[in-house]
């Protein structure tokens, strides 16, 4: 009897594996490491019973600007009162709304960027912003 | 079963085992069967950007976050925090505080509030200026609580064609609330409005980095003494029966029931009477309007400088699908429940209609719990979907004053007041 058992613990298993096979058709087990998907989850605040209420740090996350002439001067001119990030968030736009945009700045917000600094800025963002040239 | 196996050789069953059934359920289990055809792939990222055309999804195309006091919500931009929420959480009339979009204009936004210190001044052209602390407005006035929609000026701007520059949400931009505090016209008697006052001003903890009297300095928006949504306002301590999250106002933001959220001032301050029109930037540059049918215009005849602008107000009738959301394919002669809400700045949703042919024909979907006129409004109606295809289900509404969503979209410089009727396709497989 002894001798039967680890064999038939097999061959039921794998009939358990054959009818689960035969009877749904269906695939399983596929896994690949991949980028995206993770994110860590945040540890619970630890508070304090004063009056203090706090939401902590808020986090920067680099944007992506496309490397090129200019992307120094944009970093430079255009960081003080908004991320970068306004500009890659923006769908492409006409090199001439870029233009606009950066006039904007410069008059209605107050941005000081010397006319040179505002032309290479410009150059680049129709370089790399624009229908025809927005890659990524 | 196990009788066959009786009667067999077991050492036959075993080779019959091994040799074809366990190779069966390897090839069925883990692939090499009639469905190779179809190689499950790893999720590909959704792009960075959209675009020059409309934002083909829901929400807007950017990476998860997480942010204090918040469930992963999608990133617009972290400087200043503008946040939106994923469609999933309008499956309920209430949106969590935890989903809530976040939007902020200038980068200095309050990471603490120390409420021993923080006071909210009522000032300006008034009798008696006060300053009340946050025990103050729990106790010193009556507790009113209403449920609204708190929704952006510029929600679903990245459906707009042309495509305009600005924050490119998808239509994750709004929530609803259950809000509870003190009525503005209360905080305002105890002050005493000056005879001759024209308007109210708002100001909150955010601040700017530009230089003083320009936009990027201080954020203020101003609603006339006039107008009747004054009486409807709250100065909300309470978000859902919990303090507001910080990157939603806490200590105290305004709330301007059936008005757009750029009124909604967060982290509130300072309420200001004011003897003359305001007239920075946030009132006089930004969120205006074309004074046109439906607040629409073209990029021509913004050109020609002829068109007049009015300070953004209210929400036009809107209405979405959110579920099913198009994520998973459904077999035919499933029973669906197709649902979502509806909601508008001008009183109340009287009637939801759903189709399942893109629009052509239309029937009644049923209303959920009546929350109050400004409240997100569920909706759902049965669908089951006859056989194979692919299908288009558009949702409209109409709302108390009989606005019913138009299909068509609106195009103005700002990216406002998007209402057209939303569409979704669902795509029915086979069922066996
Ligand atoms: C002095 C402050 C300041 C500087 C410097 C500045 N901006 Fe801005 N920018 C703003 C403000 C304020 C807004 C509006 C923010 C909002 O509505 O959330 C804005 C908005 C934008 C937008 C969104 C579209 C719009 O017009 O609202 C873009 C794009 C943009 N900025 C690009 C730039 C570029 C490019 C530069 C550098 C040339 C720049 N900004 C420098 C203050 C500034």
């Amino acid at each position: 009897m002894r001798r039967f058992k680890w064999p038939g613990i097999t061959i039921l298993s794998l009939f358990l594996l054959a009818a689960i096979a035969l009877r749904a058709d269906f695939r399983a087990g596929y896994y690949a490491p991949t980028e995206p998907g993770a994110m860590r989850q945040a540890l619970p605040d630890v508070f304090s019973t004063d009056a203090n209420y706090s939401a902590g740090q808020f986090p920067l996350l680099e944007p992506a600007l496309a490397t090129g002439d200019g992307k120094e001067t944009l970093e430079a001119d255009c960081s003080l009162c908004h991320t970068p990030r306004f500009v890659t968030m923006q769908p492409p736009l006409p090199a001439e709304t870029w233009a606009a945009e950066v006039e904007k700045m410069r008059k209605v917000m107050g941005a000081s960027i010397p006319d040179d600094d505002a032309k290479k800025i410009v150059e680049y963002l129709s370089a790399h912003y624009t229908p025809e040239t927005r890659k990524r | 079963m196990a009788s066959l196996i009786g009667k067999t050789n077991r050492r036959k069953w075993l080779q019959i085992l091994g040799g074809s059934a366990a190779a069966i359920a390897f090839q069925r289990v883990f692939g090499g069967s009639g469905l190779a055809a179809q190689e499950p792939s790893a999720p590909k990222p959704i792009p960075d950007f959209t675009g020059p055309g409309p934002n083909p999804y829901w929400n807007s195309p950017g990476q998860w976050v997480t942010y204090p006091q918040k469930s992963p919500l999608i990133l617009l931009t972290d400087r200043p925090v503008q946040l939106e929420t994923p469609r999933r959480a309008f499956l309920s009339a209430f949106t969590p505080n935890e989903a809530f979009f976040v939007r902020w204009h200038l980068p200095l936004i309050p990471n603490t509030v120390d409420l021993k210190t923080w006071r909210l001044h009522v000032e300006g052209n008034v009798e008696r200026p006060i300053e009340l602390s946050f025990p103050d407005l729990m106790t010193r006035f009556k507790a009113v609580s209403l449920a609204s929609v708190n929704q952006c000026s510029g929600n679903s701007r990245s459906l707009f064609q042309p495509r305009v520059a600005g924050g490119q949400w998808g239509s994750g931009a709004m929530g609803n609330a259950l809000w509870t505090g003190v009525r503005l016209r209360e905080i305002l008697d105890g002050a005493g409005v000056k005879a001759g006052s024209l308007q109210v001003q708002f100001e909150g903890l955010e601040k700017g980095m530009g230089p003083r009297g320009y936009g990027s300095n201080r954020f203020l928006k101003s609603l006339d003494l006039n107008n009747p949504v004054l009486d409807e306002c709250i100065v909300a301590y309470s978000m859902n029966h919990e303090p507001l999250p910080l990157l939603n106002g806490f200590p105290v933001r305004l709330v301007v029931p059936g008005f757009f959220a750029t009124y909604w001032t967060k982290g509130l301050t300072s309420i200001r009477v004011l003897d003359q029109t305001d007239d920075n930037f946030w009132m006089k540059a930004a969120y205006r309007i074309p004074d046109t049918p439906r607040n629409s215009t073209t990029p021509e005849e913004m050109k020609s400088g002829k068109v007049p602008t009015i300070p953004i107000a209210r929400m036009p009738v809107r209405s979405f699908l959110i579920s099913p959301d198009g994520s998973s394919k459904v077999p035919a002669g499933f029973p669906l429940r197709l649902q979502g809400v509806a909601f508008s700045g001008y009183g109340g949703i009287r009637k939801v209609e759903v189709s399942a042919d893109g629009g052509v024909s239309w029937r009644d979907a049923q209303l959920g719990e009546d929350f109050g006129p400004y409240s997100f409004r569920m909706w759902s109606a049965d669908w089951t979907p006859p056989r194979a295809g692919k299908y288009t289900v558009a949702v409209r509404a109409t709302d108390a004053k009989g606005n019913v969503q138009p299909d068509a979209g609106v195009w103005n410089p700002g990216g406002y007041e998007w209402n057209k009727i939303e569409r979704q396709e669902i795509v029915v497989g086979d069922a066996s």
